[in-house]
């Protein structure tokens, strides 16, 4: 369980506060909200990339703070919005970078490493682009990519900040219902961002709303409380 | 490692190249000698033979330096061009060399005798390498544009050059020269018994950068990427810049600066190998670093017959239109 309790969102500036919430295991939570409401930056806390100026953020009832950085990667996996494309790494390598983690000194990746990535491009549909360099695929195929290598992190939380925007359809369907599947079949707590309602509410996901009026975080059962935000 | 197909001969290709060029490069010179004198001055050394003599305390260690110095530089490339996520990047291009240059300049021209003896030179150099190196990571979190952050070397080398023009004005005739010789960089100021500290120096910033080459595959993801996966960043940061000022402080203490090696081979190892792994990069870029210097020395060495051409005049007419190729394809 991720839990905030009074805590301020934001990178340099409270962008909103969170009063208390918690993010459980075995769901995906879908966080919805206009342009620079806040999403990234909620998503970015979260990871422990920034810290929260004030109030609390627990992952299974220890402070986020608490944890080493190593530990935390084996917790949480995190796929940004903008994924670097570098030249002359294979979508492959790429993949195994997921699993750095648990690579030893020196050493090389184990057969469970090579058998998980092998997994995870059969999941992902992306099989096919395993030797392609990463700047050469399209942004959309560089997506499905970082989505993959989330999983192949294997940890209890993924969260994502908008993996839906720069696919087309099919594969927007495809990646909630892997996230669906990911979060029923194995109890992860995935967080997701996104645009795309009308999809998204096609699913049993729980969702949240970041208020932009009242600078807060809300749940929503229906697509009718997020109109009002959006019109 | 992960090393397939065309790339399995390529290790092999510059073991041998090096092996040759060595052994060239020990034999070719003003005075001339044979296998049997190379021979010798290993196994049955004789101070009162001329050809043995030059090969020990002349060639083998100018071979010695030219081979150290290039990998040095490589390597050091390597690690800045992956700590900024630049291909641009390079220990020259960046200023770290000006750094070393300043400090030196400083050194030789304000005639303090300490500053202008080995010790103070060296020092001077790394200290110089290693505070222009810190400055650069602190600019690069503003400057977050690559070619920004190039046009930001280019402008620290050309306001140290100002400095040292003015200091050179104000500085005695023969200290003057000294600086002048000191900067057109020379592999021939190296002498056999600075070797032994100079390759400690060397192996043991390779190994050190041997440790980090799990965390600099990450790295090429970003620094954010890097945190995310459980690395801390802040203590790799200083890691790179430390290993790059060391060995660019100590090739510039010995050899002056020697340009654009450590921007050129980098990228030319990326593209010969097309690969991201550190571990491969790195001992590809010691082996083509050391055997492209060597070359170049060998190629000063056959021209001095009708024209006498500074190393590090003979790196940049290299070295410059590839960064201008390398540009002109990121550009497009």
């Amino acid at each position: 369980m991720i839990a905030l309790k009074n805590t301020d969102i934001g990178f340099d500036t409270t962008l909103f506060s969170i009063e208390e919430t918690a993010f459980g295991k075995g769901k995906v939570h879908v966080l919805l909200g206009k342009n620079g409401v806040g999403k990234s930056a909620l998503l970015s806390t979260i990871s422990g990339l920034i810290s929260p100026a004030v109030g609390s953020l627990t992952l299974e009832g220890k402070l986020l703070s608490d944890y080493s950085f190593k530990h935390l990667a084996k917790k949480i996996a995190y796929v940004r919005s903008n994924v670097t494309e570098v030249p002359f790494l294979t979508v492959d390598a790429f993949l195994l970078l997921g699993r750095y983690h648990y690579k030893t000194f020196l050493g090389g990746h184990s057969g469970e490493d090579y058998a998980l990535i092998q997994k995870a491009k059969e999941l992902f549909g992306i099989a096919h682009l395993a030797e392609k360099f990463t700047n050469e695929l399209s942004s959309g195929e560089l997506h499905l990519c970082a989505i993959a290598k989330a999983y192949v992190q294997q940890t209890d939380y993924i969260l994502l900040d908008e993996p839906t925007s720069h696919l087309d359809y099919a594969n927007k369907r495809k990646v909630y219902e892997l996230l669906s599947e990911m979060a029923k079949a194995h109890n992860k707590g995935i967080i997701i961002s996104t645009h795309d309602l009308d999809l998204a509410f096609k699913f049993p996901f729980d969702f949240y709303l970041i208020d932009s009026k009242n600078k807060n975080l809300k749940t929503i059962r229906t697509f009718k409380e997020v109109e009002k935000e959006f019109i | 490692m992960n090393i397939t197909g065309f790339n399995k001969i390529l290790f092999p290709l510059a073991g041998i190249g090096i092996l040759l060029l060595s052994i060239l490069s020990l034999l070719i010179g003003d005075i001339a000698t044979d296998a049997m004198d190379v021979f010798n001055s290993v196994f049955n050394y004789s101070e009162n033979n001329l050809s043995e003599l030059v090969i020990r305390e002349i060639r083998f260690p100018r071979v010695s330096i030219a081979l150290i110095a290039g990998a040095a530089l490589s390597i050091a490339g390597m690690l800045m061009q992956t700590l900024f996520q630049n291909p641009l990047a390079g220990p020259y291009v960046l200023g770290i060399n000006s750094g070393a240059s300043l400090l030196v300049a400083l050194g030789i021209l304000s005639g303090f005798g300490f500053l202008s003896s080995e010790i103070g030179l060296i020092g001077s150099a790394l200290l110089g390498a290693f505070i222009f190196g810190l400055f650069i990571l602190f600019t690069a979190s503003f400057i977050r544009n690559q070619i920004g952050l190039l046009l930001f070397g280019v402008m620290l080398g050309s306001f140290v050059s100002a400095i040292i023009t003015i200091l050179e004005l104000s500085s005695e005739a023969e200290s003057l020269k000294a600086f002048a010789l000191w900067s057109m960089g020379s592999l021939n100021g190296v002498t056999i018994e600075q070797l032994p500290i100079i390759f400690i120096v060397f192996i043991l910033g390779s190994t050190v950068s041997l440790f980090i080459v799990n965390p600099l595959n990450i790295l090429v993801l970003g620094e954010e990427e890097c945190r995310l996966m459980g690395y801390n960043v802040k203590r790799l940061r200083l890691m790179i810049v430390f290993i790059t000022a060391l060995f660019t402080g100590l090739i510039t203490a010995f050899c002056g600066p020697i340009a654009f090696v450590g921007l050129a081979i980098p990228n030319l190892t990326r593209m010969l190998f097309k690969t991201q792994d550190h571990k491969l990069l790195l001992f590809a870029n010691l082996m083509f670093g050391a055997l492209f210097l060597l070359g170049c020395d060998i190629l000063i060495q056959v021209m001095s017959a009708w024209i006498l051409i500074p190393i590090n005049a003979l790196t940049s007419l290299i070295g410059a239109p590839f960064v201008i190729y390398i540009l002109i394809r990121k550009i497009r």
